[in-house]
Parts: C-alpha cells; sequence; structure tokens
C-alpha cells in the first residue's frame, strides 16, 4: 500500500530462474551448431611447398558443409530445370487436387446414396494407399491398361486410340498420382469447411428463394473457404515436399536433378543442403502468401484483423525501446 | 370476400416417430397482422416454417395466396414442385430468424441486394438504391459497409428484416425475432415491426412478447401441443383466456 498518494507504486516482475539456465544452455548450443556450419574441416589433401630445400605441407581445408559447392551449384542450369519441374508438379497437382476436392465433398455431402458412397469409396481407396506406391502404380499403370479408346462401353466398336504410354508420360503419370492422392485429402478439407457453416445461413439463403447453388456459390462456400483456406496452405507446402517422391518414376524434379548432380561428383551432402535451401526458399514464400490470403478471408469474421508480421515487428521494436527506457521495476521519472 | 393470405387446414408434421403438428387449422386475412404463442416445444417455428417449405408437412393443406405451399394438385394427387418452383414460392414470402442469420461474408448492402440481384435479376444499381431505402426505414442508414459482426443483434434484426422487405413479400414470418436480443434492444426491432404492420404487410409472427401482441396483432393463436388450443382478438384472449392451458401460461410468462 502506497502512503502518500502521489508516488506509484512499484511493480517487480517475477524472476524466472529456470528459464534463465534453459536459456543460457539453448544459447550455448545454437553457437556450437552455427559453428560447425560455418566451420572448416581438413579436406585430406595437402599443399606442399619448399622451402629452404625442405618441404612443407599444410593440410587443405574445406568448409564442412561445403558452401563453395552449394553456391556454385545454387543456380546451375539442371538445378533451376529441376525447380521448374517441382513448382509445375506443385501446381498441376494441387489445381487437380482442389477441383477433385471440391466435387467430391459436395457429393460426400448429397442426399443422393450412390454419389455421397461414391465419394466416400475414392477417399477411402486414395487416403487409405501411400502416397509412393500411387506414384509408382500410375507410372506403370500402362501394365494394367496398355490402351485407351474412346467408343461404346462393354464393345470393341472404338472411335479413338490411344496407346497409354502417350497420355501418361512420367510427368503426366506423376501428376495424376499427386492430384488424385490430394483430391482425397482436399475433399475432407473442404466437406470440414462446408459443415462449419451455420446451417441458418443455408437457411436463411433457402427462405430468399436462392436455389442450392446459389446458396453454395455465393453463401456457404465463401464462408467455408475461411476454414478451407489454413489447411490448404498446409497442403501446398506440404505437396512442394512431397512431389519429391516422383524421383521413384524417373521425373527429374529438383531433388532429381541434385541426385544426378552428386551420382558424378559424390559432393552428396552439399547438394541435398542446397535441395533443402531451395525447398524453405519456396516453402517461405508460399507461408507469406498464406498469410495474407487467410487474412484477406478472414474479413466479416472478426472485428478488428490480427497485425501483420510487419505491424508485429514494428510494435516489438516499440516495446524494446520502451523497454530501455524504463529501468527494472521502476517507472523512470515517477520517483519524486 | 377476399382470399385468406393464409390458410391451414389440419396440417400434421412429424419427426421421426414425433408428432409435433397434430392438425394445425389457421386463416390469416391480407393485411393482418397473427401472433403465434405457446411454451416452448409447442410446435410453433415448425409451422413457421412450413409455411415457406423449409418444413415439410406430412398431412393437410396450407395454402399461400390461394396457392399449395410445396405441392401442386393434379388429378386428385399431389405432386412435389420441383426444386425451382418451390424457390419462386419461397421468393415472395419474407423470413426473419431469431438468430437473424445475416450472412457473415457480405457486408450489409450486400446482404440486402445478394437476392433480388441473384433470383429476381434485379440490377445492380437499382437494388442498391432500395436497399438504402430499406436501411434508411429501419433506422441504419449509414451501416451499408458494415460488416454483421460489427453490428449489434438489434441492429442485425433490423439489417435482416430489411434483407427479407427487398424481395418485397406479400407476406413476412418472424420466427422469434426478439428472443436473441438483450432486453435493451428489444424495442428498437419491436418498432421496425409495428412500424411494418402499420404500413399494411401481412405477418405471423411467433414471440413471446405479450406487449407486442396485444399492442400490434389482429389474431393470436395459442399453441399448445402441436394444436391450437384458442384464438381470437389478443385484447380477449390474452386477458380472460378461456382455456386453462393459456391462463397458466400466461400466468408464467407476464
Amino acid at each position: 500500500m502506497s502512503t502518500n498518494g502521489d508516488a506509484a507504486v512499484k511493480v517487480v516482475p517475477v524472476r524466472h530462474v529456470g528459464q534463465w539456465i534453459g536459456s543460457a544452455f539453448l544459447v550455448l548450443f545454437v553457437a556450437m551448431l552455427i559453428h560447425t556450419i560455418f566451420s572448416k574441416i581438413p579436406s585430406g589433401a595437402r599443399t606442399c611447398r619448399k622451402l629452404a630445400g625442405k618441404y612443407e605441407c599444410q593440410a587443405i581445408l574445406k568448409w564442412r558443409f561445403g558452401w563453395n559447392d552449394i553456391f556454385h551449384y545454387f543456380t546451375n542450369d539442371l538445378v533451376l530445370k529441376g525447380l521448374l519441374i517441382t513448382l509445375e508438379l506443385t501446381a498441376l497437382a494441387m489445381f487437380i487436387g482442389i477441383v477433385l476436392g471440391v466435387l467430391v465433398a459436395i457429393m460426400r455431402l448429397s442426399h443422393s446414396r450412390l454419389l455421397s458412397g461414391a465419394a466416400w469409396t475414392y477417399t477411402w481407396v486414395f487416403r487409405g494407399t501411400p502416397v509412393y506406391v500411387q506414384i509408382l502404380m500410375w507410372g506403370a499403370i500402362a501394365f494394367l491398361y496398355p490402351k485407351l479408346a474412346i467408343g461404346i462401353p462393354f464393345t470393341h466398336i472404338y472411335l479413338v486410340q490411344f496407346g497409354a504410354n502417350t497420355v501418361f508420360t512420367l510427368f503426366n503419370a506423376a501428376v495424376m498420382a499427386l492430384g488424385l492422392n490430394e483430391g482425397a485429402y482436399f475433399s475432407e478439407i473442404v466437406r470440414s469447411g462446408l459443415i462449419a457453416v451455420d446451417e441458418g445461413q443455408t437457411e436463411a439463403a433457402m427462405s430468399l428463394g436462392m436455389s442450392r447453388g446459389q446458396t453454395l456459390r455465393h453463401v456457404v462456400l465463401p464462408q467455408a473457404l475461411r476454414v478451407i483456406i489454413p489447411p490448404t496452405g498446409n497442403e501446398v507446402i506440404s505437396m512442394l515436399k512431397t512431389t519429391s517422391l516422383v524421383s521413384a518414376i524417373a521425373v527429374v524434379d529438383l531433388l532429381g536433378a541434385v541426385t544426378n548432380i552428386y551420382n558424378q561428383t559424390y559432393q552428396i551432402m552439399p547438394m541435398l543442403i542446397m535441395a533443402s535451401l531451395w525447398y524453405l526458399i519456396v516453402s517461405t514464400i508460399l507461408s507469406i502468401g498464406q498469410f495474407y490470403v487467410e487474412r484477406h478471408f478472414a474479413r466479416g469474421a472478426l472485428r478488428t484483423q490480427p497485425p501483420t508480421p510487419i505491424q508485429r515487428l514494428r510494435r516489438d521494436l516499440r516495446g524494446i525501446a520502451s523497454k530501455f527506457r524504463t529501468k527494472r521495476g521502476v517507472q523512470v521519472g515517477a520517483r519524486p | 370476400m377476399t382470399e385468406p393470405m393464409v390458410e391451414a387446414i389440419g396440417v400434421h408434421k412429424s419427426y421421426v416417430g414425433v408428432e409435433v403438428l397434430k392438425g394445425v387449422n389457421l386463416t390469416v386475412a391480407r393485411g393482418e397482422v397473427t401472433c403465434l404463442i405457446g411454451p416452448s416445444g409447442s410446435g410453433k417455428s415448425t409451422f413457421l416454417r412450413c409455411i415457406n417449405h423449409l418444413e415439410k408437412h406430412d398431412a393437410g393443406e396450407l395454402l399461400v395466396d390461394g396457392e399449395l405451399v410445396g405441392y401442386e394438385l393434379r388429378s386428385e394427387k399431389l405432386y412435389e414442385l420441383n426444386d425451382r418452383r418451390i424457390c419462386h414460392e419461397r421468393s415472395q414470402i419474407g423470413m426473419v430468424f431469431q438468430r437473424f442469420n445475416l450472412f457473415q461474408n457480405l457486408n450489409v448492402l450486400e446482404n440486402i441486394t445478394v437476392a433480388p440481384i441473384r433470383v429476381k435479376d434485379v440490377k445492380e444499381e437499382q437494388a442498391k438504391k432500395f436497399a438504402r431505402e430499406l436501411l434508411e426505414r429501419v433506422g441504419l442508414e449509414g451501416k451499408e459497409k458494415n460488416y454483421p459482426a460489427q453490428l449489434s443483434g438489434g441492429q442485425q434484426q433490423r439489417v435482416a428484416i430489411a434483407r427479407a422487405l427487398a424481395m418485397e413479400p406479400k407476406l413476412m414470418l418472424f420466427d422469434e425475432p426478439t428472443s436473441a436480443l438483450d432486453p435493451e434492444l428489444v424495442g428498437e426491432v419491436l418498432d421496425v415491426m409495428k412500424d411494418l404492420a402499420r404500413s399494411g404487410m401481412t405477418m405471423i409472427v411467433v414471440t413471446h412478447e405479450m406487449g407486442f401482441a396485444k399492442e400490434v396483432a389482429d389474431t393470436v393463436y395459442f399453441l399448445d401441443q402441436g394444436v391450437i388450443e384458442e384464438s381470437g382478438d389478443p385484447k380477449v384472449v390474452l386477458t380472460s383466456p378461456s382455456s386453462q392451458r393459456l391462463q397458466s401460461f400466461l400466468a408464467k410468462v407476464l
């Protein structure tokens, strides 16, 4: 209790001793890790020079993480081509996945038992088997269906015929495999989004005379999007990484390109680190995009928008600055 | 004599084994305000939702403006209408819900204009102009750009009324429009409804606001356990009820 009314009561924050000790260990560990990342080790080779008739030899040092190799290959044509394939696979597979997912989710919620049953079966099969196996199977689809044709079902009358391998090139097979697999997961995301929209919204739309399609298009889907968008961002980032599995059917994506390089140069770790850096760069860009898309779709649902990272950074910096102006537990200038 | 706006003859409705409506008979004349009162679970809301076919009634006849709701009578058989025809029937009946049900993804103006534009093919400019007039009528001019989450319950409900009126309905249904509101916000919604009643709109109001029923309603129906127990002039029915059930209901509510 303050006895004189004017002076501010001092506030002394609790000291968290355990937190301090933990932090100290963490800082130590991180320092050690950073040191290894930017340290050099003997390469095994030595350089020697003749000094006053005697050879003086020195071990040649190289970056432990092979930074110079990474730097050298970072924008290599093969790597960039592989990266492009990875991006194409991600985009196409997500496109197929999203279209299929929305369709299957709507089928799943249909009153028709046949439609919802078909949707359920699709999800069951494609979610219940490993995507790696599915990629391998799509790569070998010609063993099951050597020829694709348009004609009259159950007869041998065909209008057009193709060889399966001309339609399902390895790239197309990879896109199909990833897209169909994604569709199964995505339909569940869409379904949960549609269910999350209050039933009153549908009733209100119907009471105004809007049709099922109009209700879905103008009222339910836009609101479901708020629930659907955040996991979609995760799915895109997850897809970016899953595409690396297509090396299984010899599609040369980013990982494939990198593997091809290290099979010749034996710089295995540097090349894998390089690939990881590229994946990190792309997924970081995607997460930034995700943040702003989510923010856009939260409009109308929240009274105030959460701050962007830049706004938060500014606020934090202001906070830190004001901390420096304050002594621990005592408002500077509050002293009598 | 002119045709009544709504006529119900022996309307039945069951949900998996539970009979909610056990033969409701009711007539609403044009321009009249009818209040439905009764304990919760008595079937008031279900009956109201049958009128615009949000619920399908199982038996009995339900006519709005002389036409069967949701069905068509052809050679002694009732044929269920297709979605398009049902939508058309609904577009002429406005409904206001207990929980407002404003479209959360649309701002106030869009909430009001979406149905006229999409359902009645009204030009966007014209729809907006009418929406602004309606907002002025419910006392919410200047709120066009707000989203529902930024409005109070009373304001949301007034927007919901404007949204229903934007379709220029011939009949308005109110499903406990003030039950989800803070007591201090009830008045502003009731005022809008009184104004609407004075303008000659045919209204059916499910409500617990006995004061409103007494003041505005032309007829009040007391529904209990799926049947109309008592009906008539609210000044008579609500002050000197003849049935035991209504007496005990009013004793609890008032």
